[in-house]
């Protein structure tokens, strides 16, 4: 049974010193009922504390970084099995592979680290490079990663099951933290002093859960605890099965042997290149924290980085739009004028029907703090000084030939307001479903 | 139930099947056994139901003329005994069965007309339909079972005049309602006297006449039983289904018009069985509700005693009284100004310029209020003017006004009159041209030239307000009638009336704690974003969001049953001081996927409500202080506890339960059963300063309820404190009794 | 060492089954699961997620280059583009009666019956046809598609609370099934579901839309309404435990990424690539959050969504 808020509250030092970051002992407390900080936030913490908050001190799944500066990989810290029970909360890592024995491996390691594209004013990339050591040579398998390392900003995992390989490899870029992989029964011990000389994440590969528990636990003793898993299941089934065992088990079990972040290979089981991007896609929303893939086009990138966008997003704080004129359709400057609130649904709804009515136009966005229409005008933070400000603060006088607005139909009540607001404008209502605005344009443009 | 009515139908019962029997014994004679039954319209359309209502009750497949002998025994099985001169214990049940059988007994006998070759009837010049064929059935079937034909009208008999038959058809037309004619009356029926008038019947004209007997109207309820079994999804001989099918979905009744015989009685025995009441234009007794049909089962209007100025008027009451007693909901499709409506008006504004009228502000008083009525005293659809008219005016005069609405509905209650009244101001606005501001004795309506140039009159305030209340409360609102006084002296009575209401049903709100009542109600609204929140709303508590009263969800319960607002019965009482029920555990179990088992309505720190995100307040405990902070949406100041309002929600929203934290709405801070378990308002330590203005008057009230007058200036505020040492010195110095309270923790 | 033990969810209840198709019609059954989608060590499933093809009975005027490249001239020929469908591995046809829409022909009783007999008897599989999404539209024009279609256990859609009560009616009368739509959320669906089985539907007559939010247009909230719907159907609600349909392909191939060819970031990648995996991603997540039947427009991805099915079924 988890504790309460209050019950943690009681254990710790009520000074309110605020050296862990929270106003109040009582805030603190709260965090940790959540299992959104850590009790070693604390200074003061006693003893007796930290054994009566064992639970509460450690999150189910091991926080584990991999790489160095802006563009690390940070993975694990995950609380829920069901993203509406509250979030995930790091997005999975999307890396590319590439091989030793290939000659254009780093060109293409430039091409996918270089990428990135911009959604609902978010920049997404891919987050790194696997190298993988197929050339079964140490001092080839060393050169790229050197020469990856030098081309690219993203963090690096490096592929082999050769220790000597793996060594050669990490004198170049071992302080870039990069992801050992991998610690098998095999070579466990020498994966282990490597990732302790190097301070390395280091990744285990087992097969099935208990042999990768029993390499965690191994692992943990010789206090090498920045761990991440494989548990060797390359296909569909196989891959959901164990995937759904090891979230489950860290977190309705807290077993701490498998509370760790998992590392996939979806290339290895898939048939084609639409079938990798579908397994990838699976093990995005089903509990993967880093995913290996062996393609890499924009036209699949783009797509994965989507899915994991959707996937991770809060959904007790829903996506923003930038505040803001959208062209939709090549609008002119005697093209249609609706505006709408930042709740990205609400845009993405209003925005597709815009585009496929036929009417070219400019949709304005005003920052309703990601409330949709109803909601944000119930809480007063879509009115018509809101909206009037918009209005002009985008220019919107100088840039259309025209003085006419469509407001949202849900909130016909502002028409008056805004005409104030407004006063030489005209204020036209449209319909209160997206879905309707076509059929409205049609009727009600000239 | 009337001896009368009983000793009739079953004396009609016997007649009936006494017919069947010598019938059949004489077909049989004569056609033999494999005569072929086989019911068709008169334009040759077929049925694949069998002989319908005797396949659907009893599941026999009837082809043939020897099949009939099985379903005139059930009859006659079914008949009891005729009620002997002296002695009769009424009962119900067996003049309903009587009624079954007399039903049987009228299919067997068109039967075997069908087979004789008298079926559809011919009289004279004049085809009879006979029954309903299966393909517009369906067409009809679908428009009733799916509201958009409101239900038929089974009318036997004759009308007193034939302007009458005429106008009783064209009232029962414009309400939607099918119209099925048989039967006569000396001969004379309903049927020849819309010949007489020239009045076309058939499929096209909604208008059936199904043959000149009293049995032919049994086509009516083969009718509606295969629609039960086409629709419904009930198998043939599940009576029990197809029976309460026609209650809840077919609207139909019979009128009867003119003296009934036992047969007539007999017929509607069984037509009751299908939940169709009977309303009858003579002298008989009432039956009054018992439950078969959703309100009475029989209704007396003897024609010539309906109130009105001429007969017209009387068949216009007597087909209303119809539609009343069967429970019928009237849409109406558009709101008849001349102007137009819709919600994309509500934000309108007309301004000076514009301007051909205004009531109330400044002008002069302006009041409306809505009550309700005895169904009786309530005429639908009635409006009048008391006074000048937007003609008498000049333009842009400014003058007083009453809008009196007047309601009565079968689930009416007195205390949906206010939720009902609070739509006036949203209805009214929705007119183009047509602006209205405020409520109760405060309302502002300005009417602009544009409407007034389109034919706008005051008059149709009441079609606005008709038309809306019945299409969107018509689950509770049967009639709606609309006064507008604009005569002075007039609306300065009515002001003084409204007056009196106002404070009797404040008065009265008052008095609903949650000790008075038995239900709760419950919130799932938000769960689209918290799934496992949920809001139980008691009389002493509103919803979070402040939108949602007790009352509120008790109205929007009655007119949307399976709506996000469900009744929560308190059951057991486990702990008053905390307000624990164990219904309302249960409920909270059930319906937050299972992820809160127990809910308080009066503790902070046990099992407390959840917050969706939607809350007015937050509550949260200053340990150090021994008591509690509330904070208010709109105060953007530092507090004690070192969160913000908006970041203490990211702790408490979401519909997870967090003891020593929680949301709430504003008022709640006022009530009785504030944090009772904690030890009521003497807990506040700190209190949002734009509550405490806006609640001056009814915290000042709890205070001195909770024994200390001066217990609001002891509380602080964002202007008197904003961190946990200025909270402890300024409680210190005012000597804040929770600081000697027992310990929460 | 720590020992490995794999904890099971047992669920109460169970996704009603439920069989598309009859009256010598091949027949496609889905739903019956008692584990949260493909967990195949939880519990039993019975069935896989169906994979439908949707025609219009109209050549589509807005759909994407990409979708008109790949079906070239059936498009003119709903009864052809059905059969093509079919070949490219359809389970069940969705006949989209877009011509019916008042903005878009308002054609009428005659032409809807028309056009499902004709698909009726060009193909034997199971068919599901759509409306306008106009409730006064459809309810004149589905009664006539669930005549012609009787006996045939067809699936008709959508109806939402102002007009499931015709579209109810006629699935009873006909022996069909309805498929109730309400707007990503679980109360309302639950709410019109009550309605439905409360208006005589079997509870093995209804499929449930949840609406589609395609990938990056909503995609996350369909799939956390569909995972508490799934999670309360299996707790035992069964008024919840309806099986999904989701018309992906219609709402995938809707967006930009799918639709547009020119102007667009270079970061977008390949056009026809792009949007293919746009509906294929689509389906897949959906599937993982309790899809049981996706409808798609690509023939590509009807082949790759469906032998990703057949790998998840192990």
């Amino acid at each position: 049974m988890a504790l309460t808020g209050v019950q943690i509250y009681k254990f710790l030092p009520k000074t309110n010193c605020k050296e862990c970051g929270f106003p109040t002992c009582l805030s603190f407390a709260m965090k940790l009922a959540q299992r959104a900080t850590e009790l070693g936030a604390c200074p003061y913490v006693s003893d007796e504390a930290k054994s009566n908050l064992e639970a509460a001190s450690r999150p189910p799944v091991r926080l584990v970084t991999v790489g160095v500066g802006e563009k690390k990989i940070e993975v694990g810290n995950e609380v829920v099995l069901f993203r509406h029970e509250k979030t995930f909360v790091h997005p999975a890592g999307l890396v590319l592979r590439v091989k030793d024995s290939d000659a254009d491996a780093v060109a293409k390691a430039k091409e996918a680290a270089a990428y990135s594209v911009e959604r609902v004013g978010i920049n997404m990339y891919l987050d790194g490079i696997a190298i993988e050591n197929d050339s079964k040579d140490a001092a080839k398998f060393a050169k790229l990663a050197a020469d990856v390392k030098a081309a690219t900003d993203v963090a690096l995992i490096l592929m082999s099951s050769d220790t000597a390989a793996m060594k050669a490899a990490l004198e170049k870029v071992g302080e870039d933290k990069p992801l050992i992989y991998a610690a098998t029964a095999d070579n466990a011990d020498a994966m282990i002093e490597l990732a302790k000389k190097y301070s390395c994440p280091l990744a285990v590969y087992g097969n099935g859960l208990q042999e990768v528990a029993d390499l965690t636990e191994q692992a943990a003793k010789a206090g090498v605890e920045d761990l991440v898993i494989d548990p060797a299941t390359r296909g569909y089934a196989d891959s959901l099965d164990a995937l759904t065992q090891i979230r489950r088990l860290a977190i309705k079990k807290s077993f701490v042997a498998l509370g760790y972040p998992v590392i996939t290979f979806p290339g290895e089981g898939a048939e084609s290149i639409d079938d990798e991007a579908m397994l990838a896609g699976m093990h995005i929303a089903k509990y993967a924290s880093i995913i290996v893939l062996d393609n890499f086009s924009p036209a699949v990138a783009y797509p994965l980085l989507t899915a994991r966008l959707n996937i991770y997003t809060d959904p007790q704080k829903p996506i923003q739009m930038a505040a803001g004129v959208y062209p939709l359709g090549d609008p002119k400057a005697d093209s249609v004028l609706c505006v709408t609130t930042n709740f990205s649904l609400t845009y993405f709804s209003i925005a597709g029907e815009l585009e496929n009515s036929g009417y070219p136009s400019h949709l304005l966005v005003c920052d309703t703090e990601g409330l949709s229409v109803l909601t944000a005008w119930a809480a007063g933070k879509f009115d018509a000084e809101k909206i009037a400000k918009a209005v002009k603060e985008f220019k919107l006088p100088d840039t259309l030939s025209h003085k006419k607005i469509i407001l949202p139909g849900g909130v016909a009540v502002l028409k008056g307001d805004l005409e104030d607001e407004l006063p030489d404008w005209e204020i036209l209502v449209g319909p209160r479903e997206a879905m309707a605005i076509g059929s409205y344009l049609k009727q009600n443009w000239s | 139930m009337s001896k009368f009515i009983a000793t009739q139908a079953i004396t009609g019962a016997h007649q009936t099947i006494e017919k069947a029997d010598k019938m059949y014994k004489e077909a049989l004679a004569k056609h033999g056994p494999d005569a072929v039954i086989e019911f068709k319209d008169s334009r040759g359309g077929p049925t694949a139901f069998h002989v319908p209502l005797i396949y659907g009750y009893t599941g026999i497949i009837i082809e043939k003329l020897g099949d009939l002998e099985k379903p005139l025994e059930l009859a006659k099985s079914l008949l009891p005994p005729t009620p002997s001169e002296h002695l009769w214990v009424p009962y119900l049940g067996e003049t309903l069965d009587s009624g079954v059988a007399t039903l049987y007994a009228e299919e067997i006998i068109k039967s075997i007309e069908f087979v004789n070759g008298t079926q559809p009837e011919v009289k004279g010049d004049f085809t009879y339909n006979g029954p309903i064929d299966d393909s517009q059935m369906r067409g009809w079937g679908i428009q009733l079972v799916d509201g958009r034909m409101p239900g038929f009208a089974a009318i036997l008999g004759c009308a007193k005049s034939n302007e009458v038959a005429v106008k009783i058809v064209r009232e029962c037309q414009s309400k939607g309602l099918l119209v099925f004619l048989a039967g006569n009356n000396n001969g004379r029926s309903v049927v020849d006297q819309l010949r007489e008038e020239g009045v076309e019947m058939g499929y096209d004209t909604f208008i059936v006449p199904f043959g000149s007997d009293t049995e032919a109207i049994v086509y009516a309820l083969g009718f509606a039983t295969r629609a039960a079994l086409s629709f419904g999804g009930v198998d043939a001989g599940d009576y029990r289904r197809i029976l309460l099918y026609n209650k809840f979905r077919c609207f139909a009744f019979a009128l009867v018009l003119g003296d009934m015989g036992p047969v007539d009685w007999a017929t509607g025995a069984g037509a009751i069985t299908f939940g169709f009441p009977a309303i009858c234009d003579t002298q008989v007794p009432n039956i009054l509700p018992t439950g078969v049909t959703r309100y009475e089962h029989v209704v007396s209007m003897p024609f010539d005693d309906i109130p009105g100025k001429d007969d017209m008027e009387r068949a216009e009451k007597l087909v209303d009284k119809c539609v009343e007693v069967r429970g019928i909901k009237v849409k109406i499709a558009k709101v008849a100004i001349p102007n137009s409506f819709g919600p994309a008006f509500e934000g309108e504004v007309v301004r000076r310029a514009n301007l051909q009228a205004e009531y109330g502000s400044k002008a002069g008083p302006a009041v409306e209020m809505l009550e309700m009525h005895d169904i009786n005293d309530i005429e639908d659809g009635k409006f009048e003017v008391i006074g000048p008219d937007l003609d008498d005016l000049k333009e842009g005069d400014k003058t007083y006004m009453a809008i009196k609405v007047d309601v009565a509905g079968r689930k009416m209650q007195k205390d949906f009159e206010p939720v009902l009244e609070r739509q006036i101001h949203h209805f009214v606005n929705g007119a183009e041209g047509v602006q209205h501001q405020g409520q109760r004795d405060i309302t502002w309506i300005r009417i602009s030239k544009g409407a007034f140039e389109k034919g706008f009159r005051l008059k149709h305030l009441g079609d606005i307000l008709h038309a809306n209340l019945h299409n969107q409360f018509g689950a509770i609102v049967d009639k709606v009638q609309v006064t507008v006084i604009t005569d002075e002296k007039k609306v300065a009575e009515f002001l003084e009336h409204a007056k009196e209401v106002y404070a009797e049903r404040d008065l009265r709100l008052a008095g609903i704690t949650d000790d008075s009542v038995d239900t709760f109600y419950s919130c799932a609204l938000c769960q689209s974003f918290a799934p496992t929140h949920i809001c139980v709303i008691n009389p002493e508590r509103t919803g979070l969001c402040g939108a949602y009263s007790w009352l509120d969800c008790r109205a929007a319960y009655e007119i949307n049953p399976t709506g996000p607002n469900q009744p929560v019965p308190k059951g057991k009482l486990i702990s008053q001081e905390a307000g624990e029920w164990e219904g309302v555990n249960q409920f909270v179990l059930e319906n937050s996927q299972r992820a809160i088992d127990r809910f308080t309505l009066y503790s902070v720190m046990d099992a407390p409500c959840t917050t969706c995100g939607c809350c007015e307040c937050i509550m949260m405990i200053i340990p150090e202080a021994n008591g509690f902070m509330v904070v208010s949406r709109d105060d953007y100041s530092e507090t004690p506890c070192g969160l913000k309002f908006t970041t203490a929600m990211s702790d408490v929203g979401g519909g997870a339960q967090n003891p020593g934290m929680m949301g709430h709405g504003k008022r709640y801070v006022t009530s009785d059963k504030f944090i009772s378990a904690e030890g009521g308002i003497k807990r506040l330590v700190w209190l949002s300063k734009n509550i405490k203005e806006e609640l001056a008057e009814e915290l000042k009230e709890a205070a001195i309820a909770a024994g200390d007058p001066d217990l609001i200036d002891k509380i602080a505020d964002g202007t008197t404190a904003t961190t946990s040492d200025e909270l402890m010195a300024f409680l210190e110095e005012k000597g804040h009794p929770a600081l000697t309270m027992d310990p929460i923790i | 060492m720590p020992s490995v033990e794999i904890p099971l969810e047992k669920w109460t209840g169970q996704v009603h089954q439920v069989t598309l198709g009859a009256g010598g019609r091949k027949t496609v059954t889905v739903g019956g699961e008692n584990t949260l989608p493909y967990l195949h060590f939880d519990g039993t499933i019975p069935n896989k997620t169906a994979v439908a093809i949707e025609i219009q009975d109209i050549a589509p005027a807005d759909w994407s280059p990409t979708l008109l490249k790949a079906w070239g001239d059936v498009v003119n020929d709903p009864a052809t583009w059905a059969k093509k469908a079919v070949e490219y591995g359809a389970e069940a046809i969705l006949l989209n009666l877009k011509s019916a829409h008042p903005d878009e022909g308002n054609t009428g009783i005659a032409e809807a019956k028309a056009v499902t007999d004709k698909i009726l008897s060009a193909v034997d599989v199971p068919l599901i046809v759509i409306g306008t999404g106009v409730a006064d539209k459809d309810n004149e024009i589905l009664p006539a598609v669930s005549e012609a279609a009787r006996g045939q256990r067809i699936a008709i859609g959508n109806c939402e609370e102002k007009n499931y009560r015709t579209v109810v009616a006629v699935c009873i009368a006909d022996g069909h099934i309805a498929i109730p739509s309400s707007p990503v959320d679980l109360n309302l669906a639950k709410q019109l579901n009550i309605l439905l089985t409360d208006a005589g539907l079997p509870i093995d007559a209804i499929l449930m839309d949840p609406t589609t939010g395609a990938l990056g247009y909503g995609l996350e909230y369909t799939y956390s309404v569909m995972e508490r719907l799934r999670m309360a159907g299996l707790g035992g609600d069964k008024l919840t435990a309806m099986p999904i349909i989701n018309n992906v392909g219609e709402d995938a191939w809707k967006q930009k990424e799918a639709k547009v060819a020119q102007g667009l970031p270079e970061s977008w990648g390949d056009m026809e690539t792009r949007g293919i995996i746009w509906e294929e991603q689509t389906a897949i997540s959906l599937m993982q959050a309790g899809s049981n039947l996706v409808v798609l427009r690509h023939p590509q991805s009807v082949a790759k969504v469906g032998a990703a099915i057949t790998k998840l079924m192990g």
